[in-house]
């Protein structure tokens, strides 16, 4: 029933290719009127980010495999959004989901991950950490299904295939027919990268031109859920046979063009979005016509303690 | 191939999952985190938190004799056991302890090479949440051995004679004196920088991706031939509160097998706060 909006449980409102994600045009913040540039608003799922496609194709597998009971559930490595997708999902199955989160996640995604029923494990970040090391949340994940494998399974959203074809399935063949085939440049950040493998593989199959670009923030960044090039040699589902061009881009412009996207767009991006903002620009002033797509993770309102501390002056104000 | 000069103070983790649950093996789990043992550990294992039960609470310092058989005896450990030490952070608080076991005379005392995230990460090893139940013992530790440990006055003394090697073993940022400590760390110093003389060799260059211990040659490739250190000097390893310079000085002494090697555990929260000592800095703060 997705024509007319109305569906018989939140899990039929995940997207795929009768029921896609929007796709804006960015006017303002183009740097070229000949190149039409869009952002694919992910924000716009059930859950309220991208990872609910991953979320969605995760649990299926489980459900499918025998996995989930009433006695187990899930326990997931998560900087916030794959916790949210999964806890909301499997409250409306009626399933437990436990999510370990590194300390340096910002509290309203700590609060809003117990306030959509999941258990919260806080684990400290990692210091000093050894290069390609794998981090403390996703250990005391795998921890907990190794010990208590009759109370938890792990899907590991950092490994598992299913990560790849949700974008394979939906992202890629919605972006295809909703550019009727044109688009020449997908921008993406990379984080699990299971976005840019399933939706680049699915568009240069189509056609090989498309041109992939990829930014990334600089070792020691803040901006949740994405990776640095050192993070990126650990990452399984990073295919860099994929990716045409990594941008890396320092994170204080992330924060400065998500509030470009706000105040001149009337987008409420997150800063991950930001990222991805500044690096189709980049390419657009090298390439002053094209169809870009921009994947836009999730929007702000899970960031406003980033926002204060990178951009202070909003702060300023706000306070009698 | 060379090899370690005292291969048997480590052990595989199929040589844990053989000898659990033998007479005289104990296993301990060393974590700055309990939250880790507590949501899985080896069978059998006991767990000892680094900050709450390897220091003195009151002064800072580390356990002293009577502390060390206290905490012994309650986890059911006899002086001629053999103990396998393992932990999180790539065995950094279980090189810690270590350090502390040899200081106080424990005989065979072990680590689990690739701590436990290669316990973790082997499909064979189990994990488990049941809590380990213990037989208290009567530990008589031995006198302790101090030629282990630095303290602030050696320091300055090799600083000052330039007869030590000095290994600084944190991050480069925090070397050069860019940051004072890893971000978001409540312990640190009143200065940034480094020790005058010292050479940085992060604790992670003795480690491959799985966090086992680099094979020998590559050892000493490492710490003799690129870092320079002279093995025919004493040498004094720091990190910022001795927890990873731990690691650094368990590689020196037991892997490459370097005579006169020190653990300066106060290190840069102790020497770089303290009042007119000599500070090499490298970046503009």
């Amino acid at each position: 029933m997705a024509g007319r909006a109305v569906f018989n449980n939140v899990l039929e409102m995940l997207p795929g290719i009768d029921n896609p994600t929007p796709m804006v045009r960015v006017n303002r913040l183009s740097p070229s009127s000949g190149y039409a540039l869009y952002a694919k608003l992910e924000w716009q799922n059930p859950f309220g980010s991208v990872k609910d496609r991953v979320a969605g194709f995760m649990i299926r597998d489980l459900l499918e495999r025998g996995q989930l009971s009433a006695g187990r559930g899930i326990v997931e490595p998560t900087s916030g959004n794959t916790g949210l997708s999964l806890a909301l999902a499997c409250a409306a199955l009626g399933y437990r989901v436990r999510a370990v989160v590194p300390n340096k996640v910002p509290l309203e995604k700590k609060i809003l991950l117990k306030l959509c029923g999941a258990e919260l494990d806080v684990v400290s970040d990692a210091l000093c950490p050894a290069p390609g090391a794998s981090e403390g949340s996703i250990n005391l994940a795998k921890t907990h299904a190794k010990a208590q494998p009759d109370r938890y399974v792990m899907p590991n959203q950092y490994e598992n295939e299913q990560n790849v074809l949700a974008h394979y399935r939906t992202t890629g063949p919605e972006i295809w027919q909703q550019t009727d085939g044109r688009i020449t440049h997908l921008f993406v950040s990379l984080g699990t990268c299971g976005t840019v493998t399933g939706t680049a593989r699915f568009l240069k199959e189509q056609n090989p031109a498309v041109k992939v670009v990829a930014v990334l923030p600089p070792e020691d960044h803040d901006v949740p859920g994405l990776r640095s090039a050192s993070q990126l040699e650990a990452t399984k589902l990073y295919d860099p046979s994929l990716i045409d061009e990594q941008m890396e881009i320092h994170h204080d412009l992330a924060y400065e063009r998500a509030r470009d996207l706000a105040t001149m767009e009337g987008l409420p991006a997150g800063p991950s979005a930001g990222l991805i903002l500044e690096g189709a620009r980049r390419v657009i002033e090298r390439h002053p016509t094209g169809v870009g797509v921009m994947i836009f993770p999730d929007n702000s309102f899970k960031y406003v303690s980033n926002f204060a501390k990178h951009l202070p002056e909003l702060v300023e104000g706000t306070s009698v | 191939m060379a090899k370690y000069a005292h291969p048997e103070v480590l052990v595989t983790t199929d040589w844990v999952k053989e000898n659990l649950g033998k007479t005289g093996i104990k296993v301990v789990e060393v974590d700055v985190d309990t939250k880790q043992y507590d949501a899985g550990h080896i069978p059998g294992a006991v767990g000892l938190n680094w900050q709450t039960q390897l220091q003195d609470q009151v002064r800072r310092d580390i356990l002293d004799k009577a502390g060390f058989e206290q905490l012994m005896s309650a986890s059911g450990i006899s002086p001629d056991d053999t103990v396998i030490l393992y932990g999180d952070n790539n065995n950094w608080f279980a090189a810690y302890a270590f350090w502390l076991f040899r200081i106080y005379g424990h005989e065979d005392v072990r680590l689990m090479n690739g701590g436990r995230n290669k316990w973790l990460a082997e499909d064979d090893k189990k994990l488990t949440v049941e809590a380990t139940a213990t037989t208290p013992s009567r530990y008589t530790a031995k006198a302790p051995d101090l030629s282990l440990r630095a303290r602030v006055t050696d320091v300055i003394q090799a600083v000052e004679s330039k007869t030590h090697n000095l290994v600084d073993v944190r991050s480069p940022d925090e070397f050069t004196g860019k940051v004072l400590a890893p971000p978001g760390l409540t312990e640190t110093a009143q200065r940034a920088g480094h020790i005058p003389g010292a050479r940085s060799v992060p604790w992670s260059s003795a480690i491959t991706t799985d966090g086992t211990f680099k094979p020998a040659e590559e050892l000493a490739d490492v710490y003799l031939s690129k870092a320079a250190v002279d093995p025919d000097r004493e040498t004094i390893a720091y990190c910022r509160i001795g927890e990873r310079s731990s690691h650094t000085w368990f590689v020196l002494s037991y892997l490459l097998g370097l005579q006169g090697v020190r653990n300066y555990d106060g290190s840069w929260t102790e020497y770089g706060s303290m009042v007119g000592l000599p500070i090499e800095r490298t970046v503009e703060m």
